[in-house]
């Protein structure tokens, strides 16, 4: 037997996916075990090897990949237990990471107290230096004064340490012979130098980016390590990847140098499970994932098969968390669940969230003393879950105890109990309809040329809902949706990239300069191969993209480079064309004859795995089985009688008309009038038909 | 003259709309401006927009009514409607799908002349139905000295903006080329001029998209319902809101600093009428001074939506903030009054910034002074050197290249409020912390300059329960060539003032450092040329704090101490905190400390 693993470790839940000869992938369940990973880990292989009648310990001896997914490192950022970390940045900016780049939410707000740095002042430290934009040395390092510094650094019992200082990426000597320095005053503290990690303009970005990454080494070493170890306690021998923030996956020994990849890593992987279930049931299609959680809600998004990326990515929020400023999948992240508690606002006003009833006390069903009716209420008082089979039967929800705190909020809005229980499923429907209009329609992406695939446990609840919303015609929910980012590990490739600041304009192209900063970028990207190489990972391949944008413009736009190397001024040409489009696609205007300017040049190197592989299958048509039972459900404005059924019975091939449900094991799909429903091999495909009665009730006009 | 008065059609609901729909449409024109609000942002080519975000995107009704605008500047967007009304005005039912107008007249409705006004008419089967507004502040207007701040100018001509009442500058979604020539030939630095002009543009046709796509989706007479509904729905927000407020009348006050035109400053007096029961309010500013011969006057608009924002800052982040909550909000004006109606040719070269700040703040305080837990204190002022106009030649791309922008550097502290302190990228009171701040780097990539040191300054904000956000000083000059300066500095004479017990912010400061390393005071408006090897200093003010400095929580004091915003010896006399240093760690002594806070109870 060969197998190969990818687990998922969360907050509350630990998922496995694990796949025999390259067959496809079983999920395991267990609860996450926050002092040692490993426990749950185990517990979550044991569950889904039972599936395929072997043990945790099988599998693990005979297991050559193992890609591990961690919330580790996001958490520690945001309950604060990272290294004790200083930053030593240009004299005369100290205080870079405490002026940020200014916005605020509303002008109106005068109760939230301006945010804390990453890194306190009293850990950061001026280094008399000045390179100009140019990349001239107008004040020269003094390596006294460095090791001044880094004694009080040390005195001051620092654990690791950041370098950002101004221009870094334009003369990134200063840094370099800082990060010597470091070696020779404070050996073994770990360090991370600015240029080297993300080589990006704007200073707070870089600065935070390097803080960010310096504050997690000694942490990510530790929780690496002691990994590594209980794995191969257990008879582990594979190779042991960790999923990154770029949607791919890296060797750990290569991720501990910049464990800032690992930040936000677990829900950039549920597009790339996204992709290979879609890849096989609709090839060719882009693709909407959505993930939806017990608190959370996250979008991202894939265009010709490829993830979206941002810069922008937040912890703790816009403007007052802390920027990670480096690529990454863009994954549009609300707080909004099956926890969200509805309430009225002093205007009469149905509102929903953000305030959540998380898991403990949970919703008014769970019976843990909560009282204030959630999206879980609703859906349990509108019929689409059942009390007796949520989570696969693993809990008991409470119907009274929904229907009471339900009906508080019908009393306020006076109207009827289903009314109510409708309004808030639809408002927090509505929610996720804009988060996706945001990372959707911002970009000028049409949602309704693309695909739905709906993950996570509460995924099929309403989904259909918000396909109908965006105008989507079709949605996937796979069978494995409850665990989807731990498939995407699985299914995940191992990706490097290299990015080179060169500034270049199509006005007067210097071709030269351009195909010497990528042919840097091979040199670099070259080393990372011979790694793999050596590791016995055979096929590679390399992609190139360039951030440029208008003259005067500071907002770049991603591009990919129509040629690896720049021959002649049709290359240009075609690149300036491709940049035109963009923008027309983003902006609504564009100028052509301008000119472009190019700022950053970057090479992504994909190795593929040696993962399962998802490949397209007929099924024939299947007769229905009879439903398990028929109940009433709620559905735009009146009740209907509802077949439901369990996933386990219904094979590939099956074809039924909603209104209908079906309880898997980790996740229930709900099929509103109107719908079709399709059981594939891999999954349920609903298509939203012209008649959908899911959407709101349009009576009273 | 009653500015935005209109009162509440009262009659029955004939028929109820859905409230879910109502929520779920709010969201939706929201969402249409956020989008329009980073299309502007991400297109914009001059730093004023693209980092700074001076710029504001509204939606008003076709009968000029502010429907939507979620993430805009109070200064820009709450005389949106005005600018409508010229537009029907002048070109009523020639309006036609695909125009596109530019306005920027402050005597027919706009802010000031720098703000270049987008208007693009949404047209569904013929009927003009919305007009989606992109508001953005230039980097140049074609004004007589490169800056788009002429606080000393007489008049309109002195200022020398070019001035667009409302003209078309597209038709069937092509650009006008007659007017964009003009622009091209008046404006300094036209290529991004144009690209900025593109960026609204596209900002606003966005918009249009969008709106056409909701009305599609859920048809003109749904969401004709729902603009009303919404409007009624905010109206008793607003009301709600009100009823909280003690009743009485309270007059707040304020001046502007001295300028060389005007050695007294402009003082200022509002008048705040609050009805609780009724649920309304009324700013009456008609008891002021005449228009001044300065650039200083406020255009309608900015008197109008000053006012409100200084209300408005005083009833927290849930009101939403359209035609529909302004009917229970009313601020009177009289013709020819600084901060009213200005007659043609009066200058409003300043209006969306000095005065108007003022305003904003006198606003606020007074209602602060009226009870405990109400209003804020004054927030920082000051447009200097961090916050100016710079021009000069830039050597780096051709002999001839020369450039023109607006800095934004650095901040003001945000005034103190009854439930947190000051904020610190504040920036002035119009701003709210709304805008950005600029990036080093990218000012040094962009224009020929170089800052030397850029940071916040200790005990500059107000003392109080809550303390007012601290100020910040910049220090930066030219690399090569001369550089021209352009700024004013407000809140030097009379800088943000705490309330209710809270400490006054620090004054702001504009100096010169030589070659020689000698620093000098330069005057708080000017015109300055910095040599290269010179460097120019601009500290703006702290923000006032509120309440007894004595009642703030010990640790935060220890906080503010540990990252240098507050001195120990300020935390000593100020705040009547004593710390303890063991190493480099600092406690509080809690003992010391409350020996200390009681003695000066025992003393009073």
């Amino acid at each position: 037997m060969r197998y190969t693993l990818a687990a998922d470790t969360g907050g509350t839940f630990t998922d496995v996916a694990l796949s025999v000869d390259r067959a496809d992938p079983v999920i395991g369940k267990s609860l996450t075990t926050h002092g040692r990973v490993f426990g749950g880990i185990e517990g979550a292989i044991a569950n889904a090897a039972e599936a395929v009648g072997a043990t945790s310990r099988d599998v693990l001896a005979g297991a050559e990949i193992f890609v591990y997914g961690t919330t580790h490192a996001t958490n520690a950022i945001v309950t604060g237990r990272t290294a004790r970390t200083a930053l030593l940045c240009t004299e005369g900016f100290a205080d870079v990471l405490v002026l940020r780049e200014g916005g605020k939410r509303s002008p109106f707000d005068f109760a939230t107290d301006y945010p804390d740095p990453y890194v306190p002042r009293s850990l950061t430290y001026e280094i008399a230096e000045r390179t100009t934009s140019t990349g001239e040395v107008r004040t020269p390092l003094d390596d006294d004064q460095v090791r001044a510094v880094l004694e009080q650094a040390g005195r001051d019992g620092v654990e690791a340490i950041a370098v950002c200082l101004l221009w870094s990426i334009a003369q990134p000597e200063h840094e370099l012979r800082i990060g010597a320095l470091i070696e020779e005053c404070l050996p073994g503290v770990p360090y991370t130098l600015s240029h080297a990690l993300n080589p990006i303009l704007r200073e707070y970005r870089r600065t935070s980016s390097a803080v960010i990454d310096a504050s997690l080494k000694p942490l990510m070493q530790r929780h690496f390590g002691q990994l590594q170890r209980d794995l191969a306690d257990a008879g582990f021998d594979g190779a042991l990847l960790a999923v990154t923030s770029m949607g791919g996956a890296m060797h750990v020994e290569d991720l501990i140098e910049q464990p800032i990849y690992t930040v936000r890593s677990g829900p950039a992987m549920a597009p790339v499970g996204a992709l290979a279930y879609a890849g096989a049931e609709r090839p060719g299609r882009d693709l909407i994932v959505c993930d939806t959680g017990g608190t959370t809600f996250d979008v991202s998004l894939t265009r010709d098969g490829r993830i979206k990326e941002t810069r922008e990515t937040w912890l703790g929020g816009r403007f007052v968390g802390h920027i990670t400023g480096m690529s990454s999948v863009d994954v549009e992240s609300i707080g909004s669940g099956g926890g969200s508690i509805a309430w009225v606002d002093p205007g009469g006003l149905l509102r929903v969230g953000p305030q959540s009833a998380g898991s403990e006390p949970g919703p008014a069903c769970y019976g843990r003393g909560g009282t204030e009716a959630t999206v879980t209420d609703a859906a349990l008082v509108l019929g689409l879950l059942d009390p007796d089979h949520f989570l696969g039967g693993r809990m008991r929800l409470d119907l009274a105890a929904a229907e009471a705190a339900v009906d508080r909020i019908a009393e306020r809005l006076e109207i009827g109990r289903e009314q109510a229980a409708h309004g808030i499923y639809v408002i927090a429907s509505d929610h996720m309809v804009q988060a996706i209009g945001e990372l959707t329609v911002q970009e000028g992406v049409d949602p309704r040329d693309s695909l739905i695939v709906a993950g996570g446990g509460a995924a099929g609840m309403n989904i259909a809902l918000i396909a109908t919303e965006l105008g989507v015609d079709e949605l996937l929910v796979p069978r494995t949706a409850g665990a989807l980012s731990a498939c995407g590990g699985l299914f995940s490739d191992l990706v490097e990239e290299a990015s080179a600041t060169q500034y270049a304009t199509t006005r007067d192209f210097p071709f030269d300069v351009v195909n010497g900063a990528l042919d840097r970028l091979d040199a670099s990207l070259e080393e990372a191969a011979e790694r793999l190489r050596a590791r016995g990972v055979r096929e590679t391949r390399v992609e190139y993209g360039t951030e440029a944008r208008y003259p005067s413009q500071t907002w770049e736009l991603e591009v990919p480079l129509p040629t690896s190397r720049f021959q002649s001024p049709d290359d240009v040409a075609a690149l300036a064309d491709a940049f035109h489009d963009v923008h027309e696609r983003v902006f609504a205007v564009k100028e052509p004859g301008q000119s472009i300017e190019c700022l950053y040049w970057r090479a992504r190197l994909t190795a593929k795995l040696d993962g399962p592989t998802v490949e397209r299958r007929e099924d024939p048509p299947a007769p229905a089985p009879a439903p398990r039972l028929v109940k009433q459900a709620w559905f735009g404005d009146r009740g209907w009688e509802t077949p439901r059924y369990h996933g386990a019975e219904l094979s590939a091939g099956v074809s039924l008309e909603g209104p209908l449900i079906v309880d898997e094991a980790t996740t229930t799909v709900v099929v509103p009038p109107g719908c079709r429903l399709q059981t594939t091999h891999y999954g349920y495909i609903v298509s939203i038909g012209e008649t959908s009665a899911a959407s709101r009730p349009e009576a009273d006009r | 003259m009653t500015a935005t008065t209109r009162e509440t059609s009262a009659g029955p609901a004939a028929e109820r709309f859905d409230p879910l729909l109502l929520a779920v449409l709010a969201n939706r024109f929201d969402s249409v401006c956020r989008e329009m609000t980073n299309t502007l942002l991400r297109a914009g080519r001059s730093t004023v927009l693209s980092v700074a975000r001076d710029f504001s995107c509204s939606i008003v009704t076709a009968d000029d009514r502010l429907l939507s605008a979620p993430e805009g500047l109070p200064v820009h967007v709450f005389g949106s409607h005005l600018a409508t009304e010229a537009m029907r005005e002048l070109h009523g039912d020639r309006i036609a799908d695909g125009d596109a107008f530019l306005h920027n007249d402050p005597y027919m409705g706009n802010t000031h002349a720098a703000d270049h006004t987008i208007l693009v008419p949404v047209i569904v089967d013929g009927e003009h139905l919305f007009t989606a507004v992109a508001k953005a502040h230039q980097a140049d207007c074609g004004n007589s000295l490169p800056t788009t701040y002429m606080p000393d100018a007489r008049d309109v001509y002195e200022e020398g903006a070019l001035i667009f009442p409302c003209v078309r500058v597209q038709r069937d979604r092509e650009d006008v080329d007659d007017v964009i020539r003009m622009c091209r030939r008046r404006i300094r630095h036209p290529e991004q001029w144009y690209g900025d002009y593109l960026a609204s543009l596209g900002a606003a046709r966005i918009g249009e998209r969008r709106l056409k796509e909701i009305v599609a989706k859920y048809g003109v007479e749904t969401v004709r319902a729902f603009v009303e509904e919404w409007f009624d729905y905010s109206e008793r927000r607003v009301a709600d809101a009100l009823a909280r407020l003690p009743s009485g009348t309270i007059v707040g006050s304020g001046a502007h600093d001295p300028t060389p035109k005007l050695p007294d400053g402009i003082p200022l007096r509002v008048e705040v009428r609050i009805d609780a029961e009724a649920g309304r309010a009324e700013v009456d500013l008609r008891d002021n001074v005449d228009c001044v011969p300065a650039g200083l006057n406020l255009s309608t608009a900015c008197s109008i939506n000053n006012a409100l924002t200084g209300l408005l800052n005083s009833l927290g982040t849930e009101i939403p903030c359209n035609a529909g909550s302004f009917r229970r909000l009313s601020v009177l004006l009289r013709e020819n009054c600084v901060v009213g109606t200005p007659r043609f040719p009066t200058s409003t070269s300043s209006a969306t910034t000095n005065v108007a700040d003022r305003l904003v703040n006198a606003t606020q305080a007074a209602i602060a002074e009226s009870g405990d837990g109400l209003g804020l204190a004054e927030g920082g002022m000051s447009m200097g050197p961090g916050i100016s106009v710079v021009s000069g030649r830039d050597r780096r791309h051709g002999e001839e290249n020369v450039y023109v922008n607006e800095l934004v550097l650095q901040s003001n502290g945000g005034p103190a409020s009854p439930r947190a302190d000051g904020w610190l990228n504040f920036g002035t009171p119009v701003i709210a912390g709304m805008m950005y701040r600029d990036s080093v780097e990218i000012d040094e990539q962009k224009y020929p300059l170089l800052v030397r040191s850029l940071r916040v300054l200790p005990d500059t904000g107000g003392a109080g329960e809550h303390r007012g956000g601290p100020a910040q000083e910049v220090v930066y000059g030219p690399l090569e060539d001369p550089m021209t300066v352009i700024y004013t500095v407000d809140g030097k004479v009379n800088p943000p003032r705490g309330v209710r017990g809270g400490g006054d912010g620090s004054p702001a400061s504009a100096e010169r450092i030589g070659a020689d390393g000698v620093r000098s005071e330069l005057p708080a408006v000017s015109v300055e040329v910095i040599e290269p090897g010179d460097w120019i200093v601009g500290t703006t003010c702290g923000g006032g704090g509120y309440g007894d400095p004595f009642a703030r929580d010990p640790e935060r004091v220890a906080r503010d101490v540990r990252e240098g915003w507050v001195s120990e010896r300020a935390a000593r006399e100020q705040y009547g905190v004593v710390l303890e240093r063991a190493g480099r760690e600092l406690t509080v002594d809690l003992e010391a400390t409350r020996a200390l806070r009681g003695a000066r109870g025992e003393g009073s």
